[in-house]
């Protein structure tokens, strides 16, 4: 599903590097979990695989023909918006071709949000946010998810119910999970495989392994 | 009033102005660029300085030196990271075209007229070819209406979907150039971009949906517009002024209409 080869980059094309010769393989059906320090480059690889960024060398790239992605929850600090969740989520389909109407009420299903079709986005709580951006990402019916920290900013509750639903998408759906994770109790709980950045170098177990390998237990 | 053909030809010029402004004004709102109109409308005044100089048409040379201004500003924007700077370089570049023109002399406008504006210097060629920008922006709006949206709200989120961002962003300037050289000879460069964010501030205290918003701006506007327009005429002064102080007042009485309506439901409660 993502091959990595050699993949480096820098946001200056110079030294340092952010990620440095990075070779990544990971299949269709798995839910990976990615972490790491703060600035160890996990933001910097999902916008690479999203091709926000370009490789400073090598090459990264996905068999995935739709990616759904939910960035970080302080990237979407617009309450001022005045947008409903409904309009904001068939907006999307129409743009990615999809069938607005069935899509929409499909995904506000999956996520538990058929009472907000008509709120506004802004005025939604944080839980209640993330599961709009889950049900964006869902639209299309992506091979692929890539979530940028999705337990960041809510309530235990809320985490539960996003990281239940993830389970879901990926045991059920087969859909591909890449998540960046700061929650480690999270990422050992559901993911079926986790990626060590430390130092731009990168390093992919099972959590087993890594519970051996860097927690010690 | 409407006896006099000046003021026909004002009156449909307004209605335009009155619907093409908060469709773009509601993008440039929520894009946080609100000051864009002021830099846009000192454009359209270096463009019509430009093209009577050449002997050319008021509204196609203001159309034409806006939308390549508005495309030097996301040119900058993207290549110096700060949009504050690029709007200050095009503003510095079209004050000093406007300025050297007209101060050259020998231009048939009236200075204070596209400054504050005026019914008189509109035509019924003004108006045609004014209705026909009007037609080709409402029409790419719609056509693009969702990619504006997404743009507007989330512009990584509209990347990711396949939107060309940088290419749609040159698209939505030739848009604005439209309304600004549209807007100017009835509001003049000072109040312009007061008619682009006013209504669509007003709008947007209903705190309602993004098509209700759009909807609620052009009425607003429509008010703000033809209220001016009348008022002007009666009293006997510039619209561009009395436009700018309607839409102010229109803002201020949506804003207490809402806070009422709150009181009244908290009283209820009680």
């Amino acid at each position: 599903m993502i091959v990595a080869n050699q993949l480096t980059f820098s946001y200056t094309d110079s030294p340092p590097y952010a990620l440095q010769n990075l070779d990544l393989h990971i299949a269709a059906g798995e839910y990976v979990s990615v972490v790491g320090d703060n600035g160890s480059g996990k933001s910097t690889l999902m916008r690479l695989i999203l091709g926000l960024l370009k490789p400073t060398r090598g090459t990264v790239g996905t068999s995935a023909k739709r990616i759904g992605y939910v960035p970080q929850r302080s990237d979407y600090a617009r309450h001022d918006f005045p947008l409903t969740v409904g309009e904001m989520l068939r907006s999307y389909a129409r743009i990615i071709g999809a069938d607005a109407k069935r899509e929409t009420a499909d995904a506000l299903a999956l996520t538990g949000m058929q009472a907000h079709e008509r709120s506004l986005v802004g005025g939604l709580s944080g839980g209640e946010s993330q599961k709009t951006r889950v049900a964006r990402a869902l639209i299309g019916s992506p091979e692929l998810l890539i979530f940028d920290e999705p337990s960041t900013g809510i309530d235990r509750a809320s985490q539960d119910e996003i990281y239940g639903l993830l389970r879901q998408i990926n045991r059920e759906r087969g859909i591909t999970i890449i998540s960046v994770e700061h929650n480690l109790t999270a990422a050992m709980a559901n993911s079926t495989l986790i990626y060590h950045l430390h130092g731009g170098h990168g390093h992919i177990c099972t959590p087993e392994q890594y519970a051996k390998e860097f927690l010690r237990v | 009033m409407f006896e006099f053909e000046f003021m026909r030809n004002a009156l449909a010029v307004s209605l335009i102005i009155a619907v093409l402004c908060p469709c773009i004004g509601v993008f440039l709102v929520l894009r946080r660029y609100s000051m864009i109109g002021d830099t846009l409308s000192h454009a359209s005044l270096a463009g019509i300085a430009l093209s009577l100089s050449v002997g050319g048409t008021p509204l196609a040379g203001a159309f034409v030196f806006t939308a390549l201004c508005g495309a030097l500003i996301e040119y900058l924007r993207s290549h110096i990271k700060n949009a504050d700077l690029a709007l200050s370089v095009v503003l510095a570049l079209c004050v000093g075209a406007a300025v050297t023109i007209i101060s050259r002399g020998g231009l048939n406008v009236s200075v204070e007229g596209l400054m504050f504006g005026s019914m008189l210097t509109v035509t019924r060629g003004d108006t045609l070819l004014a209705l026909a920008l009007c037609a080709a922006s409402v029409l790419t709006l719609i056509l693009l209406y969702d990619k504006m949206l997404f743009v507007a709200y989330d512009e990584e989120a509209a990347q990711i979907a396949g939107v060309r961002v940088k290419a749609f962003n040159y698209v939505f300037m030739v848009l604005t150039a439209a309304a600004i050289s549209v807007a100017i000879r009835v509001v003049g460069v000072l109040v312009l971009s007061s008619m682009l964010a006013l209504p669509v501030a007003a709008a947007l205290q209903l705190g309602r949906g993004f098509k209700v918003t759009l909807v609620f701006s052009v009425i607003f506007s429509v008010i703000d517009i033809l209220a001016g327009l009348i008022l002007s005429y009666n009293l006997n002064v510039a619209p561009g002024g009395l436009t700018a102080l309607v839409s102010v007042a229109v803002l201020l009485l949506v804003i207490l209409a809402k806070n009422a309506n709150k009181a009244m439901k908290r009283g209820k409660r009680i």
